[in-house]
């Protein structure tokens, strides 16, 4: 809403952007990063979800209007920006706790207690990559900084990274910038958080936990990678709470995933990387923001018949509001994720189901009654649609949302077979499932491949 | 209380701004006979907000005209990039003379 008023500033041609009460102070952060810190804004009072018609009308009416007409009449007032200052200064001396005092002053901290950045400790990281310290590795929203090699060894120091893991901190950050994935809406109100999966040889000989206990804190790369990611959202991108980031409730960053590819070879199940286009054996990050999961206890039974059921269940149950992303506000960019335990996975195979076997598995089961489906779009989720034939007519779904009149038929919730992702991680030895609900194009699957210094074995050894 | 004493000398965490900072656009000193586009992301009640802000202007402004969001689709979804990629081009076909959007709730 603010980048579309953005682009009309720019042409020449003054805008006026309604904005609801609780969110005039993300307005004035986000129009910064903008590069028009001062985008004039209309008080929307409260929040227009909550109000009757006559409530509404009243608002915008007595209130509004006069802030719009303004807007569009007056010159917007003056805003003084401050200098930044250069990567290599240094800013601050002090002993740890001052330090950590003034990063959570200013922050550049998530509360945590963080290992001091020296330019020692940032050069150690340096030594893991063969890229120009300076390089801008992308232009992050919504305050439009340069994401550096620098800076990115910085925030690695300080979430408590070891030197060696700067190869996937530096593809992060490629990611992160990847415009498929929308770094832009990491400050919107459902707070989703990534999920980061590691895939390749570097995933083991940096040690990430892939078996018991995959998603929780415990392991040095699981656990610190994922802080970065969060720090890098707040020191790189600019997302700051009661400012751009919007979260309602939020959630603390999610600890990195990698998958059990010793299982996966042994079945001939691709890897969820392969699944997003990175090549056999090669090692990669993939990213994708979700809002929840659910944990599938006891997928008990020796065949997928037994077994997929139960799972495709939960899946679905998992996807309620996020169908915005199927039809309405993204058109098909829904990807839910199926995590699977080994023993499930070994399992499911055993019983002659490939990995494109279980997704269409859950293409064909996870469904529900159009009528449903319309209710989350018009009548739960405030979007414009109210007949999912309408979208087929207008050729933003595919037909198979529109097959009869019935509106008792059943449709599915992704718009193709491949768009569910299935991952293998977890105690190998437990017959448990979990699954997350994607947020499409507010944080998009997307994957790249990991680019690695020259010498990086001789280079491991160092540390080693 | 303990502390550890050693000194530290720490850098900056943060990224620099890329963005230059631009001039917001010249204001109009009436709205009487001007176009006013509605630029809208889909959401939060946009459609009802801006038949009152269109009710309420033209009171104000008899002569003022309007271009409706259905004329420019979503601002915010999958097509958000082209579609404000192509927004100058089309305000300027369209005549708009200024920009009303919403909704940011």
């Amino acid at each position: 809403m603010l980048r579309a008023s953005a682009a009309a500033e720019k042409a020449g041609i003054p805008s006026s952007s309604l904005v609801c009460e609780g969110f005039i102070g993300q307005a004035c952060t986000t129009s910064v990063g903008l590069g028009l810190p001062n985008l004039p804004v209309a008080l929307v009072p409260g929040h227009v979800g909550t109000q009757n018609a006559e409530e509404l009308a009243d608002n915008i009416l007595s209130v509004t209007l006069h802030d719009v007409i303004s807007n569009l009449t007056e010159p917007p007032a003056q805003v003084l920006t401050t200098a930044d200052p250069a990567p290599r200064d240094i800013i601050f001396s002090g002993d740890l706790d001052e330090i950590n005092r003034l990063f959570l002053d200013n922050e550049w901290s998530d509360g945590l207690p963080i290992i001091p950045p020296t330019t020692e400790r940032v050069e150690a990281f340096l030594f893991f990559t063969d890229r120009d310290p300076d390089e801008i590795l992308a232009v992050l929203l919504p305050d439009s900084r340069s994401a550096t090699v620098w800076s990115v060894a910085v925030n690695g120091v300080m979430a408590g990274c070891r030197p060696e893991y700067m190869p996937v901190l530096v593809t992060l950050i490629e990611a992160m910038g990847d415009p498929d994935y929308g770094v832009e809406h990491s400050g919107n109100t459902p707070g989703g958080e990534t999920l980061i999966t590691v895939n390749g040889p570097l995933a083991s000989q940096l040690r990430f936990n892939n078996e018991q206990g995959v998603l929780r804190d415990g392991f040095q790369p699981n656990t610190a990678v994922g802080r970065f990611w969060r720090l890098a959202l707040r020191n790189l991108a600019g997302f700051l709470l009661h400012k751009n980031d919007k979260c309602t409730f939020g959630n603390t960053w999610r600890v990195v995933m990698a998958e059990n590819e010793e299982v996966l070879k042994k079945i001939g199940w691709p890897t969820v990387a392969q699944d997003l286009g990175i090549a056999k054996d090669r090692s990669s990050v993939s990213i994708a923001r979700y809002t929840g999961s659910d944990l599938i206890a006891s997928a008990t039974g020796d065949t997928g018949k037994k077994i997929l059921p139960y799972l495709a269940d939960a899946v679905l149950k998992q996807n309620t509001w996020q169908l915005v992303f199927t039809i309405g506000t993204s058109p098909g960019t829904l990807r839910p994720l199926l995590v699977l335990s080994p023993i499930l996975a070994e399992t499911l195979a055993k019983d002659g189901w490939s990995k494109a076997d279980v997704r269409q598995y859950l293409y064909d089961h996870c469904r529900l009654p159009a009528w449903q489906f319309e209710r989350y779009l018009g009548e739960w989720t405030d979007h414009p649609i109210n007949d999912l034939k309408d979208e087929v007519g207008l050729r933003r779904a595919p037909k198979v949302f529109a097959e009869s009149d019935d509106r008792e038929r059943m449709v599915p919730i992704t718009f193709n077979p491949n768009d569910f992702m299935v991952a293998v991680s977890g105690d190998p030895l437990r017959t448990n499932a979990i699954t997350f609900a994607h947020n499409g194009i507010l944080g998009y699957t997307v994957a790249r491949e990991i680019d690695l210094p020259k010498d990086w074995e001789a280079k491991l050894r160092t540390v080693r | 209380m303990l502390r550890n004493t050693d000194t530290y000398d720490v850098v900056w965490p943060r990224a620099a701004r890329q963005m230059e900072i631009a001039p917001a656009a010249r204001r109009h000193d009436t709205l009487e006979g001007k176009t006013v586009a509605q630029l809208w992301d889909y959401l939060f009640r946009g459609d009802e907000v801006f038949d009152h802000l269109e009710r309420g202007l033209k009171e104000r402004y008899p002569t003022i005209k309007f271009v409706s969001w259905r004329d420019f689709g979503s601002t915010h979804g999958a097509d958000e990039r082209q579609v404000l990629a192509e927004l100058p081009s089309k305000m300027e076909a369209l005549g708009v003379d200024a920009v009303i959007s919403g909704m940011g709730c």
